[in-house]
């Protein structure tokens, strides 16, 4: 069948924005036609999905390509797959400069020791009890540094906040025990301060329309604090991850607790520089005494 | 509502469409599966938010329909399923708008498995690619232009070339990935 379709050259662009979905009527009617009849042009596209998925990946998408590659083209189990490889490509191979979290470096880790693998489990569980061990027995000879380490790390625990490696932790000022208790995190307490604060109430809405938003502020050390509704407020410890709307990790943070002042709340400060507009999602998940509840998820938008 | 519900396919009829697509029996595999890719291709493109749904929908009419075809139908058979992916499309566009189906959970242990599965399919790779793709995957999002044009220079190429170079050996991990990926699942 020959038909004019046949002696067009589609540009990568073109093909780019195929995929994103955004080709005019006429553009998407002339590509289908000859996608649907020229093999040759099959390996263009493909390489041009896994440019996409890379560049997704690598946030080297303008703000509309994201949206367009979240709506439009992730939406199948193969392209989701391809952003996975994306994924582990980055984790593997690029430099601290592009996001690098810490759920990264624990699936590291885990590789380290190979934990799918039977020898691999033993030899990981061993080291586990053999650091146990010797902590145990440190802290039945020494006492004394029980109690210092104890005096030490107890005002960072009564409010901690999440993402230690990330943020200068902004505490919670209003807490009258901060006040009161002598704090090796006063300096902090007082300098670093969240730059925007969100409240969020799970599984609000993942409707684009419904979602709340903020505004991003400026500075490299700029903080978001997301404020994590709790319904009801619960004992045991929290865990804060912050993903893209199609789950990919960003952030995360552990044994979150809640505020002194009794709020039912999390507080999950997030550098403002991990951020770039789109939508957001954040899991979080209770720990109570090792048992693990999943608190479910709060959608917000960074415009 | 589902436009899958109303017939039942059965292994015969896709026998049939397989053999109709290709009469060698080592290509039909092949053939089917990239008919299927660039149906869920068009219809991503399309908006719509179960692609993959409507693309085996679309496969399985043709399917129902080769007997009646197969000695009278003359001309590219790929364009045959975008005609029936078009009556598939304008049906899914009349249905009540659903929601999105939700992102799938992250699984830290699918993930970890896909870094053992990139490690096994790294080393697979000839030294050269390898050390090619380590430089390529190792930029920043500023970086990216400078890098490149490094990796370029250094290796005689043009950029355009370099991408297609890089790209090339992307597609053969992701094939060996995948492979990979499929092996570990099983017990």
């Amino acid at each position: 069948m020959e038909d004019k379709n046949t002696s067009i050259e589609f540009s990568d662009n073109v093909i780019r924005r195929f995929l994103l979905g955004s080709l005019s009527a006429p553009e998407q009617l002339a590509f289908e036609q000859r996608f649907s009849s020229d093999p040759r042009l099959d390996s263009r596209v493909r390489r041009a999905e896994l440019d996409l998925a890379d560049d997704y990946t690598y946030l080297r998408l303008s703000t509309g390509e994201r949206e367009l590659f979240e709506e439009k083209f992730l939406v199948s189990a193969d392209r989701r797959r391809l952003v996975e490889v994306s994924l582990a490509l980055r984790d593997r191979f690029a430099s601290a400069s592009v996001l690098k979290t810490k759920n990264t470096f624990i699936a590291q880790l885990r590789t380290l020791f190979r934990l799918r693998r039977p020898f691999g489990k033993l030899a990981f569980g061993l080291a586990i009890l053999l650091i146990l061990f010797g902590a145990t027995w440190l802290v039945i000879r020494e006492r004394r540094i029980v109690e210092r380490i104890t005096n030490t790390i107890r005002p960072r625990r009564s409010a901690p906040r999440s993402a230690p490696q990330e943020v200068h932790h902004p505490a919670n000022t209003s807490s009258p025990e901060h006040q009161t208790t002598p704090a090796p995190m006063g300096v902090h307490n007082q300098t670093f301060s969240p730059s925007v604060i969100i409240a969020l109430v799970p599984e609000a809405s993942s409707d684009r329309g419904k979602m709340p938003s903020l505004t991003l502020p400026k500075g490299e050390q700029a903080i978001v604090r997301l404020q994590l509704a709790l319904i009801p407020s619960q004992a045991g410890t929290y865990r804060a991850e912050l993903l893209t709307i199609d789950g990919q990790t960003i952030i995360s943070a552990d044994s979150i607790r809640t505020p002194e002042n009794g709020s039912a709340q999390v507080d999950f400060d997030v550098p403002a520089r991990l951020l770039t507009t789109g939508n957001y999602q954040v899991r979080l998940v209770r720990d109570n005494a090792g048992i693990k509840e999943n608190l479910g998820r709060y959608y917000f938008r960074v415009q | 509502m589902s436009l899958a519900n109303t017939h039942v396919l059965k292994q015969e009829d896709f026998e049939r469409m397989l053999k109709w697509l290709d009469p060698d029996p080592e290509l039909r595999g092949v053939t089917y599966e990239k008919i299927r890719w660039r149906l869920v291709a068009i219809l991503a493109a399309r908006g719509c938010i179960c692609p993959e749904e409507l693309a085996d929908e679309t496969i399985d009419r043709v399917a129902r329909r080769v007997i009646d075809i197969q000695d009278t139908y003359v001309g590219d058979k790929s364009i045959y399923f975008l005609g029936v992916m078009n009556n598939v499309h304008h049906e899914y566009l009349k249905r009540p708008t659903l929601p999105r189906p939700p992102a799938p959970d992250d699984d830290v242990e699918a993930k970890e498995t896909t870094h053992l599965c990139l490690e096994k399919c790294l080393d697979k790779l000839s030294p050269n690619s390898r050390r090619l793709i380590e430089r390529y995957y190792s930029e920043s999002k500023r970086a990216k232009i400078d890098l490149r044009k490094r990796i370029a220079a250094d290796l005689g190429i043009g950029l355009s070339t370099l991408r297609l170079r890089a790209l090339r050996i992307r597609e053969k991990l992701q094939t060996c990935i995948e492979q990979c990926l499929v092996s570990e699942a099983q017990p």
